[in-house]
Parts: structure tokens; C-alpha cells; sequence
């Protein structure tokens, strides 16, 4: 797409060059980087000396702009980079942030904003103020839509395998919003309670706040969610969907990836039967786990969510031929049978009474079957979880003592560190660097353990140095019962006729869409995985459900995107935007582990509602967005769409404008002043915030204590004439600003002292002296001299120490309740960088230069490209639009001169 | 006075976790922030942060104001938004 003219910035001198252009004829690209046009001339409270209000001058020139034919706006945008062209034309790049809004729809009715959950400084109010990650700039925005904040995904929320937003529900249980946060974690899994309690929460290692004190306790907070709704909701709260498909989907297994696939395939309406060779539905949940991790009931209740929606769960049902199911009328089937077979030892012993594989072992407890390890000696081999589980539980029935004999090192095992921890906590014993050789028999039944020291040889290809054994180093472990859990392993020989499978039984999928080399038939979970954990199985029913349901729609497989995230977000960034950190403990673990515990009551205690808001408000909101979705819920225009992407536009044009304004001197680099350290000491625009009809509080109070102040003290030259600060410019309009804001507060609170410390008023424009003069006469009293420190005092008050210069050049000292630092101009850093091939000259104070001030005002060193405004040096607004006139007028001529040329 | 100020970033965050907390407050009646401060026994400055925040977003209002200068603030029922 082409323009006559791009113009870079929509402050005042940007909307003026515009609609000077658009309205000669020119078609005009103007690029904003904020979600609205106006710049920061709409956020002030009155202009002077009219004393005019300023939102009610800027927004009919916003409306204008905005809406003029000729003028295209691109806002929440940004030029990227500028390239001159041979023929005297420039190629523009616009990154277009993607504002998660689509504002065709958006009626700005801020129902996003009021259901946000996450509170950030509101710059339009210069930090005065919160606003929300969504949010509409101000409430005189042009384009009056919203925009969603967002800086990438969260490291826990893009940790999740299964795309649980983790910071979405970590941002409503902050606002105690419980509900909302378990139908958060519901829209990615039925398996909420379960994963509340058994997830080994991988969102919890990228938590950045294992940066400063230590994760979030984000498992137990799902966990308090789960516990909190299932005990208000004991029944599920879904039903099957209204619109039914006639397609039926078959799910081969009812464990994690089974379950989810068919919650997600029944939300589309599909008719699932999900068949089980077990007795219940659950897989692992119910035969591996152990219910002092996971209590049966929540698992129940989990599978509840699942039957809710009209799938249908037959027990008992082992399917080995997919055919068969196919020709019943299924026309997609989900493999979902998991890992279920403990792998074998092959060594000598291993059919002995006494020697258990660990998943039969622990199917048997959690079935209920009365197993009793009473004074015996237990013997676990393997260092996975499913060792570790089936050594707590012989701890729990009664062993009087409990091995774990691992090959390799502590620090090499494969259990979550937490789980050993644990053990070793309930006097199980670990042999590490040891391996039975053979399980030797006393009268058919187990009596030792027949091993062998290990030692760490030499690394594998993988890079894991392999246990050997020590020669000569053989010894006995007596023992009464041994269990065994090296591995586990598929059960998929019954699909091999028709499924293409991997050498260790595993099925082959397409990773991306899970559909096997049978179209019909898709595959997931552990069965195609390996062994892994229930959030990993319960991704792959999700990433199922998708791609089976495109199938059945005939819709395309392959580079289909499923489950988009944006990239996550820098840890670095996110801790670099505070300045210090207050220490926020987490909350105690809440492990109830004793020794030896005789009984399966859980050994966890859930968070309580305290505790869990505690935590929950230690989040640092990464992400800035945290995908909580209820802006999604609540708009009523359906307009929010959180796949939105960046985008890049490429345009060239006849002439630039760059009317990209200016920067307010950062009042902090006065040190001597305390702003960011007295709660008293604001600058002069957040002063102009407080006195505008959309302030940031309800009139002029102390942001120390919200008390109506009584003596307020401006200090002018506030970095602007300040060599020390590197600043020796006036900035031209702070005297000004400062005595409007005198007369408004006057205005506004009669009985108010103002006092301004000055050392030169510049009054140089029509009617600016009378309007000092005017000030003076309503009683603001100047002071001139500068100020060389504030200190604040216990009540909030300031102390002021300054030279009287009209009083002989005394020290003298003040005591105000509000001091207002009137800040200087400087320049936008960022205006060079823009230009590829062309160097942009700035002058000495880093404005645009201005090449041919005098004759020419506006022309910059770049032929073609012209500046407009506060961008070639500080003005007011009156200067600043009789400038982006004669910018638009430069740039006219110019894009008519290469026309001719043409 | 109130001690070191933390990072407004990090205080203005807790809006969300103390919005429940004020709104109970305010169940007693209108408070000025010095009142509210010392009920949550919290600095001045973070309450304004959270009580200016949730004026903006229409959970409260402001009442009267003292003769101390300080404005009472009172939760706004939903039915009144």
C-alpha cells in the first residue's frame, strides 16, 4: 500500500500535519505506538493561557483525524525502520502489536477492563493510578477500543503441557475469584482435582519467583481450587452440548489422555464411548497412585466432569481389534491404553512368591485388597516414581523395613525429588549404586536379594555415564517381599495387524496430529509416549481431541495450529521492571510425613483460603495478561481474541513527518528532590492529571494519605537549565504549565497557599504575562530562588531549603504539604534509529536538527523527511501546531516535487 | 513517615488482594484513608493506591469530606453501579 505521507506520532503536531495533508488531498499514514490518538496534550488538564479545556480542543482533532478519508491511522503501532528509496520515496516496516481486541466489534464498554484481574501502573495516569491489563487508554480514547497488555505467556502457564493457565488461575484466586478459576483450569482438563494433587507441576520450576524467595505453590493452589468447588458442587454443573454431531468417537482407555480426549471430543458434541479394560475408569490415577497422594474420591469426581457431557464409560471392555470397533460405526478411534505392564527384570527369581511388579503391587492396595507387610522386610527395585510410591506403601502396610535398591546415584534418579524426600522422611531406606544379580529362594519363596555394588562407567551415547558393576563386590539383602519397578511398558501387541508400532511396543503417530498411519485412528498418551506424567497424557487428549475433530470435519491435519502461545516471556524483563522487591515468604509445604505412617490419609494439607490468596498474590504477573479469559467471558460483543499476532506491514510513501513529541525529564535523576521516595513530591504532569475532569483520584489530595492539600510548592527548572543533569535547555513551557496549574488550584481549593520557586519566568507568548500576572494576583506567591533539597518529615510534610535570592540570597528553609516538581522537555531518544540508509542529524541538545531553521522550519537533514512539533525542540502548543503546519506543507511540496520527477 | 516505599508496580499488584479486604472494612461504613490504612495496618500511600484503583473502577466512591481534610470513602453497592 502506498501514501503520499507517513506521520510518525498523533500528538498534537502529528494530528495537525495529518489533517493539513488529508485534507489538501494527500493520503496520509499516521502511525501511534499507544492505543489512541491525542498524545499527551489530551491528558492535560487545561491549556494555557485560555485556560481552554484541553480535552474539549483535542478531541474533535482526534474524531477528525481518526475518521478523515484521507488519513489512514495505524495506533498501537510502531515504525520499525525507514529506508530511502532511489527515486526520493521512502519504504516504511510497521510492526502492528497485536492489541487481542478486534475493534471492528469492540463497542468500548469497558466490561473487560472491570472483569481484568491484573492491576498495573496506568501511564496515561503518569503511575498515579492502576489501571488493567485490558483496558481502554482514557476515557476520551480515539479509537475509543480496548487493548490487552500482553508481553508473552508466563513461564508457568507456558510450561503447562497441557495448557493449563496457570497464571489465569493464580490471577483469580488473587481476586477470589474461585469459581471462575476452576472452569479456567476445566477449559483445558476434567482432570482438575487430580492434577491439584498429584501433578509434579512442571509451572512451578519456571515460576519466576524462584528468582527472589521461591515458586508459587501453583499445584496447591489448583488444588484449593478443586477442593473448594467440588465441595460446593458435589455434582458437575455440565451436561452434553445442544448441538449433537452424529459422528461417534471411540476412546480406547480411561486414563488421563483417555478422559481428556473424550471431555473435549463430548464438548463438541461428539457421541464417545470410552472403553476400559479395567474395572474403573481412572488408569493410573486409580491403579498407580497411591490414595495418600491422590484420594480415589477425587478422581471420581474428576471422571464425573467427563460423564457429565454424555460420554459413556464401559469397564471391562478390553479392545484389541480397532477394526471391529470401526465397523460398529465409530468413525474415529482415540488409543488411550497407556503404559499398564510393569517391564520384566529377566533375571533368576523373578517368578518367586513374594516378588511383585510394582503396578500389580499397587493396583492390588488401591483396589482394596488386604495385603499385610507386618514385620517383614520389603525390598523395591528401580528409582522412578513408581518405585518410590511402591516403597511409601509398603512402609504404610506394615514393613518393618523398606529398600529401594537403585543402580545409579541420588542424584541421577528419575522419582521427583520431592516424592524421595518424602520416603526418606517415612524411613525408607535407599541403596544407591547397587543392582540385584538374582532373587534367591527359600521353599518357592523370596529370601534375598542377591546384588552387586555399582559403580559409574562410562557415558552413553546419550551422555549418561552407565553403572557397571564392581568386580568382586557381591552381597545379600534378606528379604521377605520384592518388588520390582524398572520400567513400564505398553500393551499395544493386540494393534500391532493394523497400527505401525516402535520397537518398545510404543504406537506411531504423526507428533504433531497424533493420527497413526490408520487415518481413522489417532494414538496418545503414554501408549505413544513412554511412561511420563498425567499432565503430559492429559496435553496429548487435548492435542487428540483437536485433530480428531478436524478429521471428522474433513478439515486439514497437517500445519493446522493447535494450542498457539506466545513466547515466553523473559524472566530478566519481568524482574527488571521493579526496582526492589519486598520479601514475600512462601507458605510452609504443608507435608504431613511422619515415620513409619500406618494408614493411606493424605499426607498433604490443602492451603487454606488465606493462604492461598497469600500465595496467590506473590505472582508477578509475568506476562503482564494472564489469561484468565474473563475479558473473553464477559464481552458482550464477543470481540476479545487471545491468538491475535503481531503483525509487519510494509508500505512506502512520499514524505515522512515525524512528530514524535517529546519525554518528560525523569524527576528521579534529582535525587535531592525524593521523588519515588517522598509520597508528597509529584511532578507537574501528574500535578496536570490531578486537576483534569478524568483525574486519577476524586479531587487534589496527598498521595501520602488522600488529605485535600493546603500549601502546595512548585518547583520550576526542574531538570531543564541544569547542567548537572546534563540538561542546560529551558524547556519553554514549564513556567507556564506551572502557573496554570496555580490558577486551577486556586480554583479548586480557595483556601490553598501556592508558592513557586523560581529563577527566570519565561512568559514569551501572547497574553503569557498577563497570565502570570494573573496569578500573582490570586495570591501565588514566587519565590525565586532554587531549590537545593527537600526532606520529608514524619507527617508526610516537606521541608524545603532554598536560596532567597530577592532576600539578599539567605538560605532559607519551607515546610509545604505538596511540592509539585515541574519538570523540563527532553528529547525522544528512539527518532534515529529508525533511518536505515539515512543518518537523521539531531542538534546539540539531541532534538531533531532542523537544517534550515530560519526559512525552512521543519526540514531535517533527510530530503523528504521533515519534522513537526516538540520533536525539533520543546514548544507549546500553539508553536507546535503553526509548526506541523508548515511541516505539512514542507512534505507537500516535497512529494510534489518527485512526482514531477517522475 | 511510613517507612521505605516499595516499587509501585509491586503495590499497585495487590489491589487485587486487598480489594476483598477493603470492601469488608467498608461494610462498617465510610472511611478516610488514614482509617483504613490503620485497619489493614498498611502505609497510607499503598491504601490510596488501592482504594484511588477501585474508585476508578467503580467498587468505591467517595463521601464527605472531614473537617480534617480527608474525604470518606464508602463501597458502591452493585445495584447503584
Amino acid at each position: 500500500m502506498n501514501y503520499d505521507v507517513l506521520v510518525i506520532g498523533s500528538g498534537i503536531g502529528g494530528m495537525e500535519s495529518a489533517l493539513k495533508l488529508g485534507d489538501m488531498g494527500y493520503r496520509v499514514l499516521l502511525v501511534e505506538k499507544e492505543a489512541s490518538v491525542g498524545g499527551k496534550m489530551i491528558l492535560l488538564s487545561k491549556v494555557f493561557p485560555t485556560l481552554d479545556c484541553a480535552s474539549c480542543i483535542s478531541t474533535p482533532k482526534m474524531a477528525a483525524t481518526v475518521h478523515h478519508p484521507n488519513i489512514d491511522v495505524l495506533i498501537y503501532s510502531e515504525v520499525e525502520e525507514i529506508r530511502k528509496l532511489p527515486g526520493g520515496q521512502f519504504a516504511v516496516r510497521v510492526r502492528r502489536k497485536p492489541t487481542f481486541v478486534h475493534h471492528s466489534l469492540c463497542t468500548g464498554c469497558r466490561q473487560c477492563e472491570m472483569n481484568c484481574n491484573v492491576a498495573v501502573p496506568d501511564q496515561f495516569n503518569f503511575d498515579m493510578v492502576a489501571r488493567r491489563a485490558a483496558y481502554i487508554p482514557f476515557p476520551q480514547a480515539v479509537p475509543k477500543k480496548a487493548v490487552i497488555e500482553r508481553e508473552g505467556t508466563s513461564p508457568c502457564s507456558f510450561a503447562c503441557p497441557a495448557g493449563i493457565k496457570a497464571h489465569g488461575y493464580i490471577a483469580l484466586v488473587r481476586s477470589g475469584k474461585y469459581r471462575e478459576a476452576f472452569e479456567l483450569v476445566l477449559e483445558s482438563t476434567p482432570l482438575v482435582g487430580s492434577l491439584g494433587r498429584a501433578c509434579y507441576a512442571p509451572c512451578e520450576g519456571e515460576c519466576t519467583r524462584n528468582r527472589l524467595e521461591g515458586p508459587l505453590p501453583i499445584r496447591r493452589i489448583k488444588r484449593f481450587i478443586a477442593d473448594r468447588y467440588y465441595a460446593e458442587h458435589p455434582a458437575p454443573r455440565l451436561s452434553p452440548p445442544q448441538e449433537r454431531e452424529d459422528k461417534r468417537v471411540a476412546v480406547v482407555g480411561a486414563g488421563p489422555a483417555g478422559l481428556t480426549a473424550a471431555f473435549f471430543l463430548a464438548k463438541k458434541g461428539y457421541r464417545v464411548t470410552v472403553f476400559e479394560a479395567g474395572p474403573q475408569p481412572g488408569g493410573m490415577l486409580r491403579t498407580a497412585i497411591p490414595s495418600y497422594r491422590l484420594p480415589k474420591e477425587v478422581v471420581a469426581r474428576d471422571i464425573e466432569n467427563v460423564v457429565a457431557l454424555g460420554v459413556e464409560i464401559k469397564t471391562g471392555c478390553r479392545v484389541e481389534n480397532l477394526e471391529e470397533l470401526k465397523n460398529e460405526g465409530f468413525d474415529a478411534i482415540f488409543v488411550a491404553t497407556g503404559t499398564p505392564r510393569s517391564r520384566p527384570m529377566g533375571i533368576e527369581g523373578e517368578d518367586l512368591e513374594g516378588v511383585y511388579r510394582a503396578l500389580d503391587f499397587l493396583q492390588q492396595v488401591n483396589e482394596g485388597r488386604r495385603i499385610s507387610l507386618a514385620g517383614k522386610t520389603v525390598v523395591v527395585v528401580g528409582g522412578g516414581n513408581v518405585a518410590v510410591d511402591a516403597a511409601r506403601v509398603a512402609v504404610r502396610l506394615g514393613a518393618r523395613r523398606v529398600i529401594v535398591q537403585y543402580r545409579r546415584t541420588k542424584a541421577e534418579m528419575p522419582a521427583h525429588e520431592r516424592e524421595v524426600v518424602a520416603a526418606e522422611r517415612e524411613g525408607v531406606e535407599f541403596q544407591f549404586l547397587s543392582a540385584p544379580l538374582k532373587f534367591v529362594g527359600s521353599g518357592g519363596k523370596v529370601a534375598a536379594v542377591e546384588s552387586v555394588r555399582m559403580e559409574p562407567g562410562e557415558p552413553d551415547a546419550g551422555g549418561r555415564r552407565k553403572p557397571e558393576p564392581v568386580a568382586g563386590s557381591g552381597y545379600r539383602i534378606a528379604a521377605d517381599v520384592v518388588i520390582t519397578a524398572i520400567g513400564l511398558e505398553p500393551d499395544t501387541g493386540a494393534f500391532r495387524k493394523i497400527l505401525p508400532l516402535n520397537d518398545n511396543g510404543t504406537i506411531r503417530v504423526d507428533p504433531h496430529t497424533l493420527q497413526t498411519a490408520v487415518p481413522y485412528v489417532f494414538a496418545g498418551g503414554d501408549v505413544v509416549t513412554g511412561p511420563s506424567m498425567i499432565v503430559k497424557a492429559v496435553a496429548q487428549g487435548r492435542r487428540a481431541a483437536f485433530f480428531i475433530d478436524r478429521y471428522l470435519k474433513g478439515e486439514e491435519l497437517k500445519g493446522v495450529e493447535f494450542d498457539y502461545r506466545m513466547p515466553v516471556v523473559d524472566r530478566e524483563k519481568v524482574l527488571g521492571r521493579q526496582q526492589s522487591y519486598r520479601t514475600l515468604p512462601p507458605v510452609e509445604e504443608g507435608e504431613l510425613l511422619q515415620e513409619r505412617p500406618g494408614d493411606f490419609s493424605a499426607t498433604e494439607l490443602p492451603l487454606s483460603e488465606e493462604q492461598a490468596r497469600y500465595s496467590a498474590g506473590r505472582c508477578l504477573d509475568c506476562g503482564v495478561c494472564s489469561e484468565c479469559r474473563q475479558c473473553a467471558a464477559t464481552c458482550p460483543a464477543g470481540a476479545v481474541d487471545l491468538s491475535m499476532k503481531e503483525e509487519q506491514k510494509e508500505y512506502q510513501v512520499g514524505a515522512v513527518i515525524i512528530a514524535t513529541g517529546f519525554q518528560f525529564f525523569p524527576a528521579r535523576e534529582k535525587p535531592q528532590y525524593g521523588y519515588g521516595k517522598f509520597k508528597n513530591v509529584i511532578t507537574g504532569m501528574q500535578m496536570d492529571r490531578l486537576l483534569a475532569p478524568t483525574r486519577p483520584y476524586n479531587a487534589v489530595l496527598r498521595p501520602s494519605d488522600g488529605r485535600v492539600p493546603e500549601n502546595i510548592a512548585f518547583v520550576l527548572c526542574t531538570g531543564s537549565r541544569d547542567r548537572s543533569v546534563n540538561n542546560p535547555v529551558c524547556s519553554r513551557v514549564c513556567c507556564m504549565y506551572s502557573i496554570k496549574q496555580n490558577q486551577l488550584i486556586m480554583g479548586a481549593l480557595p483556601l490553598a497557599d501556592v508558592t513557586v520557586y523560581y529563577i527566570d519566568i519565561r512568559a514569551f507568548g501572547k497574553g503569557y504575562e498577563e497570565f502570570y500576572n494573573q496569578a500573582r494576583d490570586m495570591g501565588a506567591r514566587f519565590i525565586k530562588g532554587r531549590v537545593a533539597r527537600i526532606e520529608e518529615k514524619e507527617d508526610g510534610n516537606l521541608l524545603l531549603y532554598y536560596e532567597d535570592i530577592d532576600h539578599g540570597g539567605k538560605l532559607a528553609r519551607a515546610e509545604h504539604d505538596l511540592v509539585v516538581l515541574s519538570t523540563g522537555l527532553l528529547p525522544n531518544p528512539r527518532v534515529p534509529e529508525l533511518f536505515g540508509n539515512a543518518k537523521l542529524e539531531l542538534d546539540e541538545n539531541l532534538f531533531v536538527r532542523e537544517v534550515d531553521e530560519d526559512l525552512n522550519p521543519g526540514k531535517t537533514s533527510i530530503e523528504g523527511v521533515f519534522v513537526a512539533g516538540a520533536a525539533s525542540g520543546a514548544r507549546d502548543i500553539p508553536d507546535s501546531i503553526l509548526h506541523a503546519g508548515a511541516a505539512a506543507a514542507l512534505a507537500a511540496a516535497y512529494v510534489e516535487r518527485i512526482r514531477m520527477k517522475k | 513517615m511510613d517507612g521505605r516505599v516499595r516499587d509501585i508496580r509491586e503495590v499497585i499488584r495487590e489491589e487485587m488482594l486487598m480489594r476483598d479486604k477493603i470492601l469488608d472494612l467498608l461494610k462498617d461504613g465510610p472511611k478516610t484513608i488514614p482509617e483504613i490504612a490503620r485497619a489493614l495496618d498498611r502505609p497510607g500511600h499503598e491504601v490510596m493506591f488501592w482504594v484511588m484503583g477501585m474508585r476508578k473502577y467503580g467498587q468505591v466512591c467517595e463521601d464527605e469530606l472531614t473537617d480534617e481534610g480527608y474525604y470518606r470513602y464508602r463501597a458502591v453497592c452493585k445495584e447503584e453501579c
